[in-house]
C-alpha cells in the first residue's frame, strides 16, 4: 500500500471513530436513564430528548470532518463547500425533485399495495388551499432542516465518500459507504428509531433495512455531490427526504380513514413501498455513477492512444 | 468568485461582528428568558402558549432585523467610480462583483438563521417541546431575504442613501396596508375573541392564509434571484452616477 493510501486510511479511521463514538455512548446512557428504548417512550420529555438528539446528533459527522481535517493537518482543499451552478442546474433541481418524487411514489405504492379496498378518493383528499399550503410550508421548512442535514452530508458525502473512492472502485465505495452510514444509525435503530422494536428479527432486520435504505440513498447523494462538486445539493436532498417523507405526505394529503389505517400498519410495513421506490432511485444513480466512470476511462484511453 | 466573497467579508468585518454579536445576544436572551421564567413549569397550565411563542418570534425578528441596518454599509465602501471600474475590469466583471454581494447577504442571513435555529432548539428543550418558533424563523428569514431583494437594486442604481429610503418606504407601505386592513378589512376572526393572539394564530392556520404563507418563501427566493439579475443589469448605469 502506498504512503498516500495509508494516510487516507488513517484519516478515514480517525473520522469514523469520531463520527461513531457519540451515539454508541449517548444512546445506551439515555436508555439507562429512561429505562426503555428511547424512541418507544410516549412521554413528552422523551420526545423532546429524541428531537434534540436528532438535531445535534446529525451534526456529529460534520464535527468529525472538521476535527479530522484539523488533527491530521489535511486542510480544507476538496472540502466540497463551494457552490458550482454552471451546467449543473439539473442536479441542483434533482436534489429537491427526486426526494419529493420518491416520497409521492412511495405513498401511491403504499395505497396500491396495502390499502386494499380503499379507492383513491377514499385514501387521498382532493387538492385544496389548506393541504397545498401545508405541503408548501413543509417544503419551505426544509430550509431549517437543511442545517442538521448539512451536518450529516458534509461528513458522509463531503469526507467519507471521497476517501472511500480513493481506496476502492466507485461501485464498491458506494456500497461500503451506504453500509457504514446505515451502521452509524444502528444505536438509533436499536432504540426504536424508524422501525420501532416490535418486529420479527429485532434489531438485526431493522439495522439491515437501514443499511439497504442508506446504500440506495447514498448512491443518489454521491452522484449529485460528485457531479456538482458541492455538498449543498446532497444537504438539500437529505433535508427534503427527512422533512417530506412518506408519512408526512400521508398526513398532509391522506384522508382521516387512510391515516387511521396507516397507524394500524407496522413501521416495517409502511417502510417497504418507500424502500422499493428508493431502491429504484438507488439503482439508477448507481448505474449513472458507473457509466460516468466508464466514459472517463474511454476518454483517458482515447487520449493515451 | 470565492475571492470576491472573501473581499466582502474582509471589508465588512466590523459589520459582520456587529451582526453576529447582535444576533447572538438575541439568541442568548431567548435562552436565558426561558430559564428565568421557569421553563416548562411556567406554561404547564396553558393549553396554547401562543403569547410566549409571539414573544420569542419577536426576539428572533430582532436578531434578523438589527443586522439588516448594516446592509447598506456593504455597498457604501464601493460607491465610487474607481472601485466600480476596477470591479468591471476583474475576470468576473461587474456580474461577479454584484453576485458576490448577494452571496454575502445570503451567507450572513443563513448564519443568523443557524444561530437562531440552535437557540430555538435549546429553548424548545427547556420548554419540554411546548414552545418552538422554527417555522416562524423560516418565514422571518424569507422576509429578510425579500427586503434585501427589494433594497439592493435601488442601492446599486441610486446609491445607498436613496436605497435605504426606498426600503423604508416599502416597509412603511406594508404597515399602511396592514393598518388599512385592520380598519376596513374583514376582521371577523378577531372581533369578540378573548385572546387576540390565539385568534391570530387560528386565522394564520386557516386554509387561504396557510396557502399564501406557504407560497411566500418561494416568492422570496425567486425575488432574490430576480433582484440579483436586475442589479447586475443596473450596475454599470449606477456606477456612472457615483462620485469620483
Amino acid at each position: 500500500m502506498s504512503s498516500d493510501k495509508k494516510l487516507t486510511v488513517k484519516r478515514l479511521v480517525i473520522f469514523l471513530v469520531i463520527a461513531f463514538l457519540p451515539f454508541f455512548i449517548i444512546i445506551p446512557v439515555m436508555w439507562a436513564v429512561y429505562g426503555e428504548p428511547i424512541y418507544t417512550i410516549e412521554r413528552e420529555d422523551a420526545a423532546v430528548a429524541t428531537y434534540l438528539l436528532g438535531v445535534f446528533g446529525m451534526m456529529i459527522p460534520s464535527a468529525a470532518n472538521l476535527i479530522t481535517r484539523l488533527v491530521t493537518k489535511e486542510g480544507f482543499r476538496n472540502s466540497y463547500l463551494g457552490a458550482h451552478f454552471k451546467g449543473k442546474t439539473g442536479y441542483w433541481a434533482a436534489s429537491v425533485i427526486v426526494p419529493l418524487g420518491y416520497s409521492v411514489l412511495g405513498a401511491l405504492a403504499m395505497w396500491a399495495l396495502y390499502m386494499g379496498g380503499m379507492s383513491f378518493s377514499d385514501t387521498f383528499d382532493p387538492l385544496g388551499m389548506q393541504n397545498t399550503g401545508l405541503f408548501l410550508l413543509q417544503l419551505a421548512f426544509s430550509v431549517i432542516v437543511f442545517f442538521p442535514a448539512f451536518g450529516e452530508e458534509w461528513g458522509w458525502r463531503g469526507y467519507m465518500m471521497p476517501k472511500l473512492m480513493e481506496l476502492m472502485p466507485k461501485p464498491a465505495a458506494v456500497i461500503a459507504g451506504g453500509v457504514i452510514w446505515g451502521l452509524w444509525h444502528a444505536p438509533l435503530t436499536v432504540a426504536g428509531h424508524n422501525f420501532g422494536v416490535d418486529y420479527p428479527g429485532y434489531p438485526f432486520v431493522g439495522i439491515g433495512r437501514m443499511c439497504l435504505m442508506c446504500t440506495a440513498l447514498n448512491a443518489f447523494l454521491t452522484l449529485i455531490t460528485e457531479k456538482t462538486k458541492s455538498i449543498y445539493p446532497a444537504a438539500f436532498c437529505h433535508s427534503v427526504n427527512n422533512n417530506l417523507g412518506l408519512e408526512i405526505i400521508f398526513s398532509i394529503f391522506g384522508t382521516e380513514k387512510a391515516q387511521e389505517k396507516m397507524t394500524e400498519m407496522s413501521d416495517v410495513g409502511t417502510m417497504l413501498p418507500y424502500l422499493a421506490v428508493l431502491g429504484l432511485v438507488g439503482i439508477a444513480s448507481f448505474v449513472l455513477l458507473v457509466m460516468d466512470k466508464d466514459k472517463k476511462e474511454a476518454v483517458r484511453q482515447k487520449e493515451a492512444a | 468568485m470565492s475571492g470576491l466573497i472573501y473581499k466582502n467579508f474582509r471589508v465588512n468585518r466590523s459589520e459582520i461582528i456587529f451582526s453576529l454579536v447582535t444576533a447572538g445576544l438575541c439568541c442568548i436572551t431567548a435562552i436565558l428568558l426561558s430559564v428565568f421564567i421557569g421553563g416548562a413549569d411556567a406554561i404547564k397550565n396553558e393549553s396554547d402558549p401562543s403569547s410566549v411563542v409571539l414573544v420569542y418570534a419577536l426576539l428572533y425578528y430582532l436578531a434578523f432585523m438589527l443586522p439588516a441596518m448594516a446592509t447598506s454599509k456593504l455597498f457604501e465602501g464601493d460607491e465610487n467610480k474607481t472601485c466600480c471600474a476596477f470591479a468591471m475590469s476583474c475576470p468576473q466583471g461587474g456580474k461577479g462583483h454584484i453576485e458576490a454581494k448577494y452571496y454575502y447577504l445570503l451567507i450572513l442571513n443563513l448564519t443568523i438563521l443557524f444561530m437562531s435555529f440552535i437557540s430555538d432548539t435549546i429553548t424548545m428543550g427547556i420548554f419540554d417541546g411546548k414552545v418552538s418558533v422554527s417555522l416562524a424563523l423560516g418565514l422571518i428569514f424569507c422576509w429578510r431575504i425579500l427586503l434585501s431583494a427589494i433594497e439592493v437594486p435601488f442601492v446599486i442604481r441610486f446609491g445607498s442613501q436613496r436605497g435605504v429610503a426606498i426600503k423604508g418606504a416599502v416597509i412603511g407601505f406594508i404597515f399602511i396596508f396592514i393598518t388599512i386592513y385592520f380598519l376596513f378589512g374583514d376582521i371577523s376572526w378577531l372581533i369578540g375573541t378573548e385572546d387576540p393572539i390565539e385568534a391570530l394564530m387560528e386565522w394564520l392556520q386557516s386554509g387561504d392564509i396557510i396557502f399564501w404563507a406557504g407560497l411566500f418563501p418561494f416568492f422570496a427566493f425567486v425575488a432574490f434571484y430576480v433582484s440579483c439579475k436586475i442589479s447586475v443589469k443596473l450596475f454599470r448605469k449606477g456606477a456612472e452616477n457615483y462620485e469620483q
